[in-house]
Formats: structure tokens, C-alpha cells, sequence
């Protein structure tokens, strides 16, 4: 089925990428999704996910750096990979190449490369270079700028990188091609135009270093050891590891900030490389800690380990998500350590069990008391807050909590009792063999099933019911007489 | 065990669905429910409402029940925005009811549009006859906030809606009291509701504590959202709609249960065991309230009689005086007679004041020079003739007046006004000037969910992701209020067997139907004689200075209020036009009623289908239906404009009277009885009244009931008494001896008429627009366009088509020209005559016929990005004419921006430069220099110092479509023509061709694609038309085939169709079998240049320089450098996409 993605631009449901069978039908980005549907019902379209497609970039990225240090984000659909120095690495630029294209080809992923002296002709044949005849995808470093304006002249002017509205004037002056302005006086053009687009012209060329070079960033905080031989033993990677948790600490202690995600590659002799992550529930910048994460996370591999074989020989630790910490400070009473010493607990049972299975309960608005509770991450960051400012948005319609028991029984307990019809309070009712004789009573409280769920079972009239003894029940009859003939009573809990 | 006695009780805190999105049930659901149960009463209580009231009084008295048996009480719920609680209040007489208006209009007119603020004061200022009951707490909400007059000026939303829900204040209660009794001067009760929530019974006894502390009585009510427990899922939808969240996120803001619904004396009785007092009071609270609606009636504006005794005398002066000025060689008696007739009957009605409130508007229309006609039944009377209302000559036409007005129906007549539509707003105002903002208003439409919303909404809620929802809508066609079918659904991708999508299109189409928000009618007028806040709540329109007050139009004929339609109608803004034009260039005064009637050629152009731009008669459904009809007199085309409408083809009785006008079969006549209801229409019931009679004199419906049958197809979905009619009409027909198949026919008729009514007088209203503007197309050709051009957006085709029609009827169109142009298209130098050649062979039976004799000069209107503003400055500076740019920049000191819009539209040819080298020297203009310093220079000539560019020249081929791109159309050729040798060599046919072939052949044919249709009444066929260089074409594709071809009828800009030729009397189709988008094709119209002529010119030493080369070609002279060689250009700039976007999209109609 062909596929796209949509995305609201201005109100409107328009397409945002296509996969090559929807480029087939002539569909193409832009087009409003109704047209689309209009042509082709069978379709398949689902909203686009900026932020996910952002993150799938990033990790290519990550991947990339295997071919060179010097590797830039190109948002939002494009790598740029510095390997002047690296390329002969893999025995040439060509080959290189070939070989990007192989291992993303292997990956599933379909990448358009191309391989020039300049970044800007290497974005412009990326992205036009497929509609020259012949394509290029490749030029050699060291072409003199009159065989390079010569290969890119036929490219269409947004090979520049222009604007679509700059681009769609300059159309109207029938200026079309790069060519078409190379060989023009620059300053009449410039002087409707503006110069912007010959920077760009001499960047494409290498007549200047653009002002646009990619920024090739490392990740914010990293630490890294190199050893001539591989290492093997579990004892000496966590040596390293707490060493190497050291730096970062020092780093990260530097610019006031602690890490929340945290990343360890082993990097294998034979090129293999693993990664571990850990995630924090709080900003961390404790060396042991993060040392003690690690060991429970590779305790918690099991029998097979890091798969050392050979050994490692780069260790590296580095901090993929921070957040600014201020100074840790002890205070006089120990509420601060007892909230950090529980935040500890809950990392440490994380890396050990998995964070989901670590978990703590949530309120819920919800009518259906089964579900007034529901257990979340112990680790997530919607924790209760003490003293937020009450969004007021949110929550100025919901009805303050009704009068429940604390706890609830974990499974509504059948009983007997005795009631008038149609929805009358039990007289008395028998629980757990005891028989109960009520003196007061409030109800019913009627509370029907959630009807837009899947079987969503019958209405219960809730009462709350104290007996002769003074003790307080919250007990229910399941069903009206117009769902069911044999309502049912149940115990659901009491009051303390 | 306690007994309960059932003494009856009344609900009296009904919220209906006419409190936007809280209430589950329609008025009409409620009140039936109610009867339903035996209450004794119900009382609507909507919230700062009386929206729904006119709804549940019509069941009512629909259903004939009896007041002492059943009442029903006209209230509202108060919900004040200060903290009070909420109220229940009803009016005990027409003066209470008067005040609750009034409170209601203040608190509207605080709030912004839709919402409603009320304080205590306000309510403390009008209580005088209100009975009170007090709720506990108050519903104000987060929503209600939003609309605070503080947020209005310019507050922060966030702020200021932090209120504090109110809960049970028994010292606020306590306080409140005693002041409301002394302001209502009566009792104030207190109300206790037992509906199953968190502590119920502790609650009752706490109102009842409280009850006896403020010694008021206590008043039971079961606060009702809903008729049945059944709509709960609806009811929590709504809400869930209401916050804009999810089932799911709407967690408790949902009610807990459906207990909410209306229930029986006996059920409420038990529930309120403890105090039965509080069920017997509400009947004792029911007695207190006489107020009924009907009591609004008849409240004309009286002070028209311009020094009459009465107004009935006043009326009977204005007819006569009328009636002489239209008939100037004496006024016939058989007019006398009828203006007689009718004004005693208008007298028995005392509708005087009425008619002189629609002749005074119009008399002041007619005094500005807007043009304008009554439309609707107005035109059966000949009152209305005499008027001046209607144009409609009733001597030369059989109309009853009994369907404009009748004494048995006893609703007020109904006049509705076409105004042009660029000056009604003169109208309005004028209304609101003379009667004053008390006494005029807008009335309301409800704006109802149809399916596609309501599914989109019950979607939403449900949690479906936008994709879906966007399948959803997708699935339905139009904006119908028909469920959606499996089919729809399954080619929409989706499964409908999936349960919670069932559960979504049950609960749409529960939804489809409810009211969602109030909105102005475009132009219905209430005026009434004393206050009008006094009669129904005002509340702000959307525009400013503009009131609209709570009920539609069907409310107000209930309650027999006075409403006048002034509407608005594009073709008599172009006629107004046309005449100006005729007296301006042709010296020759025209209006609708003076135009030369009845004339030959008029008809003979009709009858062939040159119809673009005429009113009515110009879609491709009447152009095919024309000649077969073949109109000749007025009356065909009264026939012709209600016979292609949902009720004769849904009849099925087009056909039938086609055979029997081409001879091809014998008029009859089902009975003699029916002969005299028929005879005009050769025994076919073609119009609404012919149908109605047939009830009566057929099926023996009383005329009374016929209409109630016509009304209630207009309404079924609301009420469900649509099949006791088809029985009592076919069984009545067939026992009185008529074939069941021609019984079912007529009902069938009677259903299409409902929701689309054209009755004869609409019909003959519009005949005469029809005819007007058709004579103006024959004789007038020029006028009619340039008249059409400047009246747009109106009609059924683009000014692409409108101007290509003049063209082929040998008006000269120029282009827009800075030298020549203003912002409305004009006429310029007269010819001597039609000239030779310049008609289309089409049209050449009418040479002797045409008049026109008129250049066009198209208008910067035409041109996309401009504005009238700028316009007028450069045709009121233009002087002798601009000689440069710069000449042009610096007079007028226009922006830059408009300059390139001109030069994009190449409007700057009259200077020698296209629009290339315009736009190129507007873009340089501040290049040269700050605009301070310029006057300085400007006698001098300015050289440019600058290098040439040597820009590539712009190519025909390119200025079409930058033509189109700018214009919309373009004069210097059709995009068409570039590829006709191509489309030669795929043996494609030029529309044109077409006529000459037989019908059945097998043809292929390409253009344009200009609309698709898709009618309602056609089951699924699409109606595709196409124009190429020399014509139009239309095509017709079968569902089947449609659905193998969609991606190509709904994406191609231009297209070629296959199938075969359907020629049936002169109305050509093909019906298609294959189709192919041919839109690549006309990236020829840019590819040229960019395969060639993108360099610049080198010069080329040892060229003879006295060579000459044409003027405009001397940049062709390119030669390849070195540089670039030709091989490697590729198809680097390929701009399909672009292409696609410049063309026209085609106009989808439904």
C-alpha cells in the first residue's frame, strides 16, 4: 500500500514524505491530504512525527561517526560527514562512498550521497545531483572551480539552498539554472536580488569558506580511554568505568549540570561496538552511583556478558540528556538525603529489574473506583508535586474526591444481603461469614460503567453503611433491575 | 413500607439540547417523553436561554393537547457569572416575560458573541412576575468564563478564569432570600434534586434543613439533561465535545450515571419519599404561570401610513397608485378585481402594516438605485405587482394568492428580498436607522451538525487519530445529513464492523441533527411595533453594531412574528451594472420590468445552450436540458428553471413531460378532476403547488393538511410523521381511482420540494431574472460581460470562461493595461458594428441580432494581489497617461510590492515592456536610488548605468502561464493550443469537432478540466467539463468507471478523455471509458526556454551590425560558450509542480 506522511500546515492536512509507491501515483509533498484521498482512497497516511524522525536522524548520525569524528546534523534530512584525512581509511573517497551507501542499503534505508570538494556541492548533488544527465553524485577533491562550475552549472538554482519564493523570482526573470547566473553580471542581479545568493554561488564553488559550514558537535559530555590491548576482565571495565565517571563528573560539575541519560560504548577490537544506557530519575553527578548503575545493568546481562571475545580497546561514557543541578547541600534535617537516598533506591532497583517494573501509584479521574488508582514508572517525571501552583486549567472542573475508603479490597468480595427494590440500602448482609446488622446508612451512589469501553458490565449503586459495632463498609449491588434480573452485592471496602 | 402517592408532578428544570453541547435531547424529545410519562408539566429551562422554547411549544400545539391536562412553562435556567446560584425562572405573564427578556438581551449584549454574563443586580432589576426557584450552587464553568468582558478587552484568558465553582452556600442562599422575594413580589422556592450522587440523601436532608431556615418552599426537580437513560452516551459525548477533550481524559467531568432523565410522577414520588411536599409543590408552582408564546404575536410597526387613518387605507392608496404606473393605458379589471380580492383579505388578516413595512424598504432601494425583486411566493400576488415588490406580471400568468397567503394557514406571508449583493448592506442599514436597534434585529439560523461534523466531533472524542478522522469526513460526499454507508466507510480504508467504530457512526448520527451554536441569518429582519428585547432575548452578530436575536425563521412563523428576508443575489448586482452600462454608453434606460419582453432571438440563443453567465439557466445540467425543451415563451422558462430541481427529477416526472412536449407522446390526464391542476404543465406535476393540489383533489387532504404535508418533508427529521402521510396520500389516490405508481411519484415529488421548494412563483421570480439577463448575453454581448466580470465572484463558471464566451460572440477583450485599465473592467471605443470573422461559427446565426458594439478593457480586479485602494490612486494620477516605471513610481508612490504585482499581471505593455523586463526594472528601482533624493532628478532622463542582464525572453508559451498564474485567464492564447500537434498525433479531437460526428462513435477528447460534478439526484456520476482551444466539452463517467479512473479525473489539470459520443438532440457527451492525465504535457509551455535560450547573448565580433533583426529578437541570438555545452542540461528545472498549481483546479460542485 502506498504510504505517506501528513502533517498541519496553516489548518490544513498536507503531505509531508512519500514512499516511493506514492511518489509513483504523482502524489507529491505539499498536496493536501483530502486530494490525495480523493485520488488515491487506498492510501495509507499517518501524521508525521517531527520529533521521532528528528531522533532516528540523531541516531544515524551516532552511526555515522564510525567513518569520521567530524560528523554534523543536517536537519531535518541530512548528514554531513567531514572525512577529508579519513577517506583513505577505507581505501579512497569512492570507495567510501560505496561503502556508505552499502552498509545504509543493509540497514533498509535508502540515503542519496554524493561526495564533493565543497559542502555546498555536496548538499546540492545530494539532494539535485539525481536530475543531471548524467548524475553526478561525485567530485573529486582538488577540481579547479572552472571544472567544478562547469559540473554544476545544470543544477537548478535551490541547489543553492535558496528560498522557494527567492527561487521562484529569479524563475521570473528566466534565471533558472546555477549556469544561468554564473555567466551573468553580478551586480544587476545582486541589486534586485540581494548577494546572499552569490555567498552562496562562491561557497558552491569554494571561493570562500561558507559562512554556513556544518558544526560538527560531540556529544556535550564525554569521557574516553584508549588501551593498546584489549581488555577482557568484568573487573577492569568497571574500574574504568567508575574512572571514567569520574571525568565526566568533573566535567559535569564544571557546567553546573547532571546527567539523566547516560550512554557506555564498548568499542571491540574486531569493530564490533555496544552500547549500554542508563536513564536517571534524577540529575546525577555522583561517580559511585553512576559506577553502580553500570554494574547492574551488566549484572544484568546475564551469563553472556559484554561479549568481550577479544576485548575492548575504547571504553567511552558519555552523557547523552543533562539538566542543570544546583550544588547538592546537606541540610539539617535529613528530608533532602531521604528524598536523594529514595531517588537512589529507585535507580538502582531500575537497572537492576528494568525502570518500568519500578512503580509507584497515581491518581486517576476517573468515576470507576477499580480504576481511581493506576501504577506508573516510579521513575517518571509526573511525580506528585508538593507545592506546584494549581493548573487551574485543567482541573477547575473536576469534582473534589467523593467520601472513598483509603484502601480498597483487591477484589470486590461477594456477599449476602438483604435490600428493598428497586435500589434501596442492605438492611443487613454477610461477609466473610459474619453477619452485619446496619444502623446508618448513605446511598446510593450511582456509578455507571464507562458504556464506550469493550464490555463494560453493568451500573453499581454504592452506599456507605455502618453496622450496630460501629464499623463503616463501602459495599455496592451490581446491576439494575433493568440490566439484570439477579443483582449482586459485593464488599469493597471499609472505612478506617 | 412507606406508600408512595403519585399526585402528579411537574419537571421544571429541563435543560434541552438548545444549551449548546450539555443537553442531550431535542425540545421536541423532551415535551413527547413528558406526555408520554403523564406529567402534568414540563418547564424548558435551557441555560440563559429561550433558543428551544418554540420548539417545544409547536409540538404542542401540534399534537392538539390540552393546557389543563398538560403545561408546558416558557423559562430559563439564570446562570450568573458574580458567584449566585443558578435559577430556575419563569415568567408568570407576558409582562414578566418581557422583563426576562430583557434581562436576558442585557446579559448577552455584555458578553461577547455566544456567551451570556449575568449578575445579581440584573436579575434583582427584572424580577418583578418571575417565579424563582434556587438551586443549590452554580454551573458556571470555565467555558462561560472565557467570554468575560474582560477577557473581550484584551485581558488574558488564563487570569481571569480563575473562578471558583460555587458549591452549596447556605448562608449565600440564606442571605439572597429574603431580596428576591421583595423584587418578585411572590414566593421563592428552593430546589432539591435526588439524583444518585456521591451523598444524596444527606443533601435532600440538608436542602430541607435549609428550606425551613428561609421559610422557602421546597421544589422537586430530577435536573434533567435528557428524555431517556438511553442517551447518556450521546450526553457524555456532548460534554466530552464541550471541553475538547477525550472520553477518556474527561474522566469525572462526565456525569457519574444517567439518572439525569426524565421520570414519571410515581418514580419521583418515591425518590422524594421524605418530603413529598416537594412533588406536590411543583404543581402548585406550574399553576402560578399563564404565559403563553402565543401571545406574541401581531406585533407589526405601525407608523408607515404616511398620514392614513389606518394602515389597511394606506395600503389600498400605494396599490392603487401603483397599479396605475404599471398599467399607464388602464389598469384592467381583471387586476382590479385581484388587487380587491386580496386586500380584503389582508384586511380579515390585518397583514397592512406588513406590506407597507417590505414597500417602505424597497421604496428606499429604489431610491438609492439598488436593484431589486421579491422573490418566493410574494410573486403570486398581484398586491406585491402593484407594489412594486415583484416584477412578476400576474396577467400574464395564473398564480394564487391563496398560496402567499391563506386564512386557514394563519402564519404571516412570507416576503423575501433580492438585493444586489455589493449594496444590501445600504439596506440593513437603512432598517436599522429607521426602526433603531430596539426594534430590529437578525434573526438567528441554528447551525446543526451534519454528518461530517458529527462525525468528526464523535471522532474526536473517541480518541481517533486526525488521519482517521480525515477518512472519516472523506467518506461522506458533500455536506449531507445522510448516515454514512458500509461502502463509504470501506473505501475510506476503514472496517465498519469494528465495534468501536460503530459505536462512532451510531452516536454521529444520533448527534447529526442537534443544534450546535446560533448564528445570523444572512438577511431575515424581525421588526416589531413596541421593544423587541421585550419579545425575545438579543444578543450580539458577528458584525459590529449588528444585533440578532434567539430564534430561526421557523420559530418565528409559529408565533406569527413579522419577518422580512433581505438577501443578497450576485446576478442583479450584474444586471444593475448592465444597465448602467447601457445608459452610459448606449444611452438607453432599462429595468427589470421594461426590457423588451418576449423576444425571438432571446429565446433561439436559449434554446441552443449559449447560456454562460446567464442567471440560473448556465449549469451543465440546464444546458443539456435546454434544447430539448426548447423554450419560446416566458412561461417555458418558468418550466425550464423548476424542472431541474431535486423535486421533478426525484418525481421522476422530467422525462415524461419532455416525450409529451417533443410530440413523442399524448397529453392526459389522470382525471378530469386533475386536468385544471395540470394543464399548464401538460399533465406532469412539475411545481410545488401542482403537487399540493393533487393532495387535496386527489387524496382529498384538506388544503390545510397539504400545506402541514409540505412541511413536515421539510422537517422529518425532527418529527416522524412522514409515513401516516404517505399512507393517507397514495391510499387516498388509489381509492379514488388513480394508478399507485403516479401516487407514489407525487409523493415522492412532495419529499424532493421539501427540502429544496421551488414553487411556481419562485420559479416565474427567477424566470424573469433568467430572461433579463439572457436578452441582455443576445443583444448586449459586451455589456453583459463586462457586467458579469465586475459582479464577480458569482455563477457557475470562472472569468476565464465568461470572457472566452464574449470573445466568441465578438466582443474584443483587452488586456490589462497601467494606461488604460481601472479596477472594474470597462467598455471602450465603439466599432462600427460586429465586425467580420470575429463571431464564432456557433454563433453565427446570430449576427443580426447583436447590438453590442463596445471594446472591453479588462480590470485590475481580474489581476490577484491587488487592491481597490491602490488602483483608484493610479487612475486618479494617471493624467495623460504614465511614460515609464519610474514616471509611474513616482506619481502615484505606490509601494514596490503593487508595481511587481502590475508587472506580473503585464499590465505594462502599453510602455513596450512585458512583464519580464517590467518586473526586472520594478525590482531595480530602488537600485537606483532613495526615493527622497529622486524628485530632484526627475526631469532628467535616467540612463541605466548598470550592466545589461541579458535576461532570456519570456516565451508565448511562458506568458500564458504566468497569465493564468496572475489573471486566471489569459487573452494571448488557450495553453491547449501549444500541445494540439501532439495531442494530433494521438488522434485527439478538438472539441469542436464533436458537433459533426454521429452519435456512437468512438472519440477521444482533451481540454481543461473546468468543473466536476457529482448531483445528489444523479447516484454517483460525475459530470466532468473540459475546454480546449476551441470549446467546451463534458464527459460523463459511470461510478464503475470512476473509481478505476479516480486518480486521474480528480488530480489531472488537463485531461483526455475516451468513450463514446452521446449526441442527443444537440447535447453532446462522452461518455468515458478511458482516461489520462495529460498535465506533463504542458511543461512545453516553459521547456523551450529552458532548453535554449538561458544564456545570455554573447556579442559576436564580424557580424554585419546593419543586419536587422526582428524588434523583441534580438536576445535570441544566443550562442553556446564554451563553458556550458548543451548536452549536459538535463531536465534539471522541471516545474510540473508548479505547472500543476498555476492551472485551474476545476470547481468541484455538488
Amino acid at each position: 500500500m502506498p504510504l505517506a506522511t501528513f502533517m498541519k500546515i496553516k489548518s490544513a492536512l498536507r503531505l509531508a514524505a512519500l514512499d516511493p509507491r506514492a511518489l509513483a501515483l504523482a502524489l507529491e509533498p505539499g498536496m493536501a491530504l483530502a486530494d490525495a484521498r480523493a485520488r488515491h482512497p487506498a492510501l495509507l497516511a499517518i501524521e508525521a512525527n517531527p520529533s521521532a524522525e528528528a531522533k532516528i536522524l540523531t541516531d544515524i548520525l551516532a552511526w555515522s561517526r564510525r567513518f569520521t569524528p567530524l560528523a554534523a546534523l543536517d536537519a531535518p534530512d541530512g548528514i554531513m560527514l567531514d572525512v577529508s584525512g579519513a577517506a583513505h581509511l577505507f581505501g579512497g573517497e569512492e570507495k567510501l562512498q560505496a561503502e556508505i551507501e552499502a552498509r545504509f542499503q543493509a540497514q533498509g534505508l535508502t540515503a542519496r550521497t554524493a561526495l564533493a570538494p565543497t559542502p555546498e556541492a555536496a548538499w546540492a548533488l545530494a539532494r539535485y545531483g539525481h536530475v543531471l544527465r548524467p548524475l553526478i553524485s561525485f567530485l573529486p577533491d582538488g577540481l579547479d572551480e572552472r571544472r567544478l562550475a562547469r559540473a554544476l552549472g545544470p543544477l537548478p538554482l535551490a541547489a543553492l539552498r535558496l528560498d522557494t519564493g527567492l527561487v521562484a523570482g529569479l524563475a521570473r526573470a528566466g534565471l533558472r539554472r546555477v549556469s544561468d547566473i554564473i555567466l551573468r553580471p553580478r551586480a544587476p542581479i545582486a541589486a534586485r536580488f540581494g548577494t546572499h545568493l552569490f555567498a552562496r554561488l562562491d561557497a558552491l564553488l569554494g571561493r570562500t569558506k561558507s559562512a554556513i559550514s556544518p558544526r560538527f558537535e560531540a556529544p556535550p559530555y564525554l569521557a574516553e580511554r584508549r588501551f593498546a590491548e584489549g581488555i577482557v576482565a568484568r573487573d577492569g571495565i568497571e574500574a574504568i568505568i567508575l574512572s571514567l565517571a569520574q571525568d565526566l563528573c568533573t566535567l559535569l560539575t564544571r557546567h553546573g549540570e547532571g546527567a539523566r541519560h547516560l550512554e557506555a560504548s564498548f568499542f571491540r577490537v574486531d569493530g564490533a561496538v555496544k552500547h549500554l544506557d542508563v536513564r536517571t530519575s534524577r540529575a546525577l553527578r555522583d561517580p559511585e552511583a553512576m559506577a553502580r548503575l553500570f554494574r547492574d545493568r551488566i549484572e544484568a546481562l546475564g551469563d553472556a556478558g559484554l561479549e568481550a571475545d577479544y576485548g575492548f580497546d575504547v571504553l567511552r561514557l558519555s552523557a547523552l540528556a543533562v539538566e542543570s543541578k544546583g550544588e547538592d547541600q546537606a541540610s539539617l534535617d535529613d528530608t533532602l538525603n531521604s528524598e536523594n537516598d529514595l531517588a537512589g533506591l529507585i535507580d538502582r532497583l531500575g537497572a537492576r529489574l528494568g525502570v518500568r517494573r519500578v512503580t509507584r501509584l497515581s491518581m486517576q479521574d476517573r468515576h470507576d473506583p477499580d480504576f481511581a488508582v493506576v501504577y506508573v514508572p516510579a521513575a517518571s517525571r509526573a511525580r506528585p508535586r508538593k507545592c506546584a501552583p494549581r493548573d487551574i486549567s485543567s482541573d477547575a472542573e473536576i469534582p473534589a474526591l467523593p467520601p472513598r475508603p483509603l484502601r480498597l479490597l483487591l477484589h470486590p468480595e461477594l456477599i449476602e444481603a438483604i435490600a428493598s427494590v428497586p435500589d434501596g440500602p442492605p438492611l443487613r448482609f454477610r461477609w466473610r461469614r459474619v453477619l452485619h446488622e446496619i444502623a446508618a446508612v448513605e446511598g446510593p451512589e450511582r456509578i455507571a460503567p464507562d458504556w464506550w469501553k469493550e464490555a463494560p458490565g453493568f451500573t453499581r449503586d454504592y452506599f456507605r453503611a455502618e453496622d450496630r459495632d460501629g464499623q463503616s463498609f463501602w459495599l455496592f449491588r451490581e446491576g439494575l433491575y433493568r440490566e439484570t434480573i439477579e443483582p449482586r452485592w459485593f464488599m469493597h471496602g471499609l472505612f478506617a | 413500607m412507606i406508600k408512595y402517592i403519585a399526585t402528579g408532578y411537574a419537571e421544571l428544570a429541563v435543560t434541552t439540547n438548545f444549551s449548546f453541547l450539555r443537553g442531550g435531547s431535542h425540545p421536541e424529545e423532551c415535551v413527547g417523553q413528558a406526555l408520554e410519562l403523564g406529567l402534568k408539566g414540563l418547564g424548558i429551562a435551557d441555560r440563559n436561554s429561550l433558543a428551544g422554547v418554540v420548539r417545544a411549544h409547536v409540538v404542542l400545539r401540534e399534537k392538539k393537547v390540552n393546557p389543563s391536562a398538560f403545561k408546558l412553562a416558557i423559562g430559563t435556567r439564570l446562570v450568573f457569572c458574580d458567584g449566585t446560584p443558578d435559577m430556575l425562572v419563569y415568567p408568570k405573564n407576558r409582562a414578566a416575560y418581557g422583563r426576562l427578556t430583557s434581562l436576558l438581551t442585557r446579559g448577552n449584549l455584555r458578553a461577547e458573541k455566544g456567551g451570556c454574563l449575568l449578575k445579581r443586580e440584573d436579575l434583582l432589576d427584572h424580577a418583578s412576575g418571575l417565579q424563582l426557584a434556587v438551586m443549590p450552587g452554580s454551573s458556571f464553568a470555565e467555558e462561560d468564563a472565557l467570554c468575560t468582558e474582560r477577557h473581550y478587552e484584551g485581558f488574558g484568558p488564563k487570569e481571569e478564569a480563575a473562578f471558583q465553582p460555587v458549591g452549596q452556600d447556605a448562608g449565600l442562599i440564606q442571605s439572597l432570600m429574603p431580596r428576591l422575594r421583595e423584587a418578585c413580589g411572590g414566593p421563592v422556592w428552593l430546589t432539591a434534586a435526588m439524583t444518585y450522587g456521591t451523598s444524596m440523601r444527606g443533601d435532600l436532608a440538608w436542602c430541607k434543613r435549609l428550606a425551613a431556615e428561609v421559610r422557602a418552599p421546597l421544589l422537586a426537580i430530577n435536573d434533567v439533561l435528557m428524555h431517556v437513560a438511553e442517551r447518556r452516551p450521546l450526553q457524555d459525548v456532548l460534554t466530552a465535545i464541550r471541553l475538547g477533550l477525550t472520553l477518556d481524559e474527561a474522566g469525572r467531568r462526565l456525569e457519574a450515571n444517567a439518572e439525569r432523565h426524565l421520570k414519571d410522577a410515581a418514580e419521583m414520588a418515591r425518590l422524594f419519599s421524605e418530603v413529598p411536599e416537594a412533588i406536590a409543590e411543583t404543581l402548585h408552582f406550574i399553576d402560578g404561570l399563564s404565559f403563553s408564546l402565543d401571545e406574541l404575536s401581531g406585533d407589526y410597526p405601525e407608523e408607515l401610513r404616511e398620514g392614513f387613518a389606518t394602515p389597511q387605507e394606506a395600503l389600498r392608496a400605494f396599490a392603487y397608485e401603483g397599479a396605475a404606473w404599471r398599467f399607464p393605458h388602464g389598469v384592467p379589471d381583471k387586476v382590479i378585481e385581484a388587487i380587491e380580492h386580496e386586500l380584503a383579505l389582508v384586511a380579515a388578516l390585518d397583514y397592512a402594516a406588513y406590506f407597507l413595512t417590505v414597500h417602505d424598504i424597497m421604496r428606499f432601494a429604489r431610491d438609492q438605485g439598488i436593484l431589486c425583486q421579491g422573490r418566493g411566493s410574494a410573486a403570486n400576488s398581484t398586491l406585491c405587482y402593484c407594489l412594486r415588490i415583484t416584477d412578476v406580471d400576474p396577467t400574464r400568468h395564473q398564480l394564487l394568492f391563496e398560496r402567499f397567503i391563506s386564512v386557514e394557514r394563519n402564519e404571516p406571508p412570507d416576503i423575501d428580498v433580492d438585493f444586489e449583493h455589493e449594496r444590501r448592506d445600504q439596506v440593513m442599514t437603512y432598517i436599522y436607522e429607521r426602526y433603531g436597534r430596539a426594534r430590529a434585529a437578525l434573526t438567528a439560523t441554528v447551525v446543526t451538525y451534519r454528518t461530517r461534523s458529527a462525525m468528526r466531533e464523535v471522532g474526536k472524542v473517541f480518541g481517533f487519530s486526525e488521519d482517521v478522522l480525515a477518512a472519516l469526513s472523506g467518506a461522506v460526499w458533500g455536506s449531507s445529513s445522510v448516515a454514512v454507508e458500509d461502502k463509504e466507510a470501506r473505501r475510506a480504508g476503514l472496517d465498519p464492523t469494528e465495534p468501536r467504530l460503530q459505536k462512532v457512526l451510531a452516536l454521529a448520527s444520533e448527534l447529526t441533527g442537534f443544534p450546535r451554536h446560533l448564528s445570523q441569518h444572512t438577511g431575515g429582519f424581525v421588526i416589531t411595533r413596541t421593544r423587541l428585547d421585550e419579545v425575545v432575548p438579543l444578543a450580539h452578530a458577528a458584525m459590529d453594531g449588528r444585533t440578532t436575536i434567539e430564534w430561526n425563521k421557523d420559530d418565528l412563523d409559529a408565533l406569527g412574528i413579522l419577518k422580512v428576508d433581505i438577501l443578497a443575489l450576485g446576478m442583479l448586482t450584474c444586471l444593475a451594472r448592465g444597465f448602467d452600462l447601457l445608459k452610459r454608453h448606449y444611452g438607453l434606460e432599462y429595468h427589470l420590468a421594461n426590457v423588451p419582453a418576449e423576444e425571438k432571438p432571446v429565446y433561439e440563443m436559449i434554446s441552443r445552450a449559449d447560456t454562460i453567465g446567464v442567471f440560473q439557466i448556465e449549469s451543465r445540467a440546464q444546458m443539456s436540458m435546454l434544447p430539448r425543451l426548447k423554450p419560446a415563451t416566458f412561461y417555458d422558462l418558468v418550466i425550464e428553471v423548476a424542472i431541474v430541481r431535486p423535486g421533478p427529477i426525484q418525481g421522476d416526472m422530467v422525462h415524461p413531460y419532455l416525450r409529451r412536449r417533443q410530440g413523442l407522446e399524448p397529453v392526459k390526464y389522470p382525471s378530469d378532476a386533475l386536468q385544471e391542476v395540470l394543464e399548464r404543465t401538460l399533465g406532469v406535476p412539475l411545481f410545488q403547488e401542482q403537487a399540493m393540489k393533487i393532495a387535496i383533489v386527489a387524496a382529498d387532504f384538506t388544503p390545510g393538511e397539504a400545506d402541514k404535508l409540505r412541511r413536515a418533508m421539510a422537517t422529518f427529521k425532527r418529527i416522524g410523521t412522514i409515513s401516516t402521510f404517505f399512507t393517507k396520500m397514495v391510499e387516498g389516490m388509489v381509492a379514488n381511482g388513480y394508478e399507485r405508481d403516479f401516487a407514489e411519484r407525487c409523493f415522492k415529488q412532495i419529499e424532493g420540494f421539501g427540502t429544496y421548494g421551488f414553487p411556481e412563483s419562485h420559479a416565474a421570480s427567477f424566470a424573469l431574472l433568467v430572461y433579463v439577463s439572457a436578452w441582455m448575453k443576445c443583444r448586449y454581448p459586451d455589456v453583459f460581460c463586462c457586467a458579469l466580470l465586475n459582479a464577480q465572484p458569482m455563477g457557475f463558471y470562472a472569468p476565464a470562461q465568461i470572457v472566452r464566451d464574449a470573445r466568441e460572440h465578438g466582443v474584443t477583450v483587452e488586456e490589462a493595461d497601467i494606461n488604460f485599465s481601472e479596477w472594474n473592467t470597462i467598455l471602450v471605443q465603439p466599432r462600427a458594428g460586429v465586425s467580420e470573422g470575429s463571431l464564432h461559427p456557433r454563433h453565427e446565426t446570430m449576427r443580426g441580432d447583436m447590438r453590442g458594439v463596445h471594446d472591453l478593457r479588462l480590470g485590475f480586479r481580474q489581476v490577484k494581489g491587488l487592491n481597490e485602494a491602490d488602483i483608484a490612486c493610479l487612475v486618479a494620477r494617471r493624467g495623460a497617461g504614465y511614460d515609464s516605471i519610474r514616471d509611474l513610481w513616482l506619481r502615484t508612490e505606490l509601494p514596490q510590492s503593487v508595481l511587481q504585482h502590475l508587472a506580473e499581471a503585464d499590465a505594462f505593455r502599453s510602455l513596450g515592456l512585458d512583464r519580464r523586463a517590467a518586473l526586472w526594472a520594478v525590482k531595480g528601482l530602488n537600485h537606483a536610488g532613495d526615493k527622497d533624493d529622486l524628485p530632484l532628478l526627475k526631469s532628467l532622463s535616467f540612463k541605466a548605468r548598470e550592466p545589461d542582464a541579458g535576461l532570456p525572453p519570456m516565451l508565448l508559451g511562458e506568458h500564458v502561464v504566468e497569465d493564468y498564474r496572475t489573471l486566471s485567464l489569459s487573452l494571448k492564447a488557450h495553453p491547449v493550443s501549444f500541445v494540439r500537434s501532439s495531442l494530433a498525433a494521438r488522434k485527439i479531437a478538438r472539441t469542436e469537432e464533436l458537433a459533426g460526428m454521429a452519435s456512437g462513435q468512438r472519440v477521444s477528447v482533451a481540454g481543461l478540466v473546468i468543473v466536476r460534478q457529482r448531483p445528489g439526484s444523479a447516484k454517483g456520476v460525475i459530470f466532468l467539463t473540459m475546454e480546449d482551444e476551441t470549446g467546451i466539452a463534458n464527459a460523463i463517467i459511470w461510478p464503475k468507471v470512476f473509481e478505476a479512473l479516480r486518480p486521474i479525473v480528480m488530480g489531472a489539470r488537463f485531461i483526455a478523455i475516451t468513450g463514446r459520443l452521446q449526441n442527443e438532440a444537440g447535447v453532446i457527451h462522452v461518455v468515458a471509458e478511458r482516461a489520462e492525465d495529460l498535465t506533463p504535457l504542458l511543461n512545453i509551455l516553459r521547456q523551450s526556454e529552458e532548453q535554449a535560450f538561458a544564456h545570455p547573448p554573447c556579442r559576436v565580433i564580424g557580424r554585419p551590425s546593419s543586419q536587422k533583426v526582428p524588434k523583441g529578437q534580438e536576445n535570441l541570438q544566443t550562442v553556446q560558450t564554451s563553458l556550458f555545452p548543451p548536452e549536459a542540461s538535463g531536465d534539471a528545472v522541471k516545474e510540473a509542480a508548479a505547472l500543476r498549481r498555476v492551472l485551474p483546479k476545476g470547481r468541484n460542485f455538488h
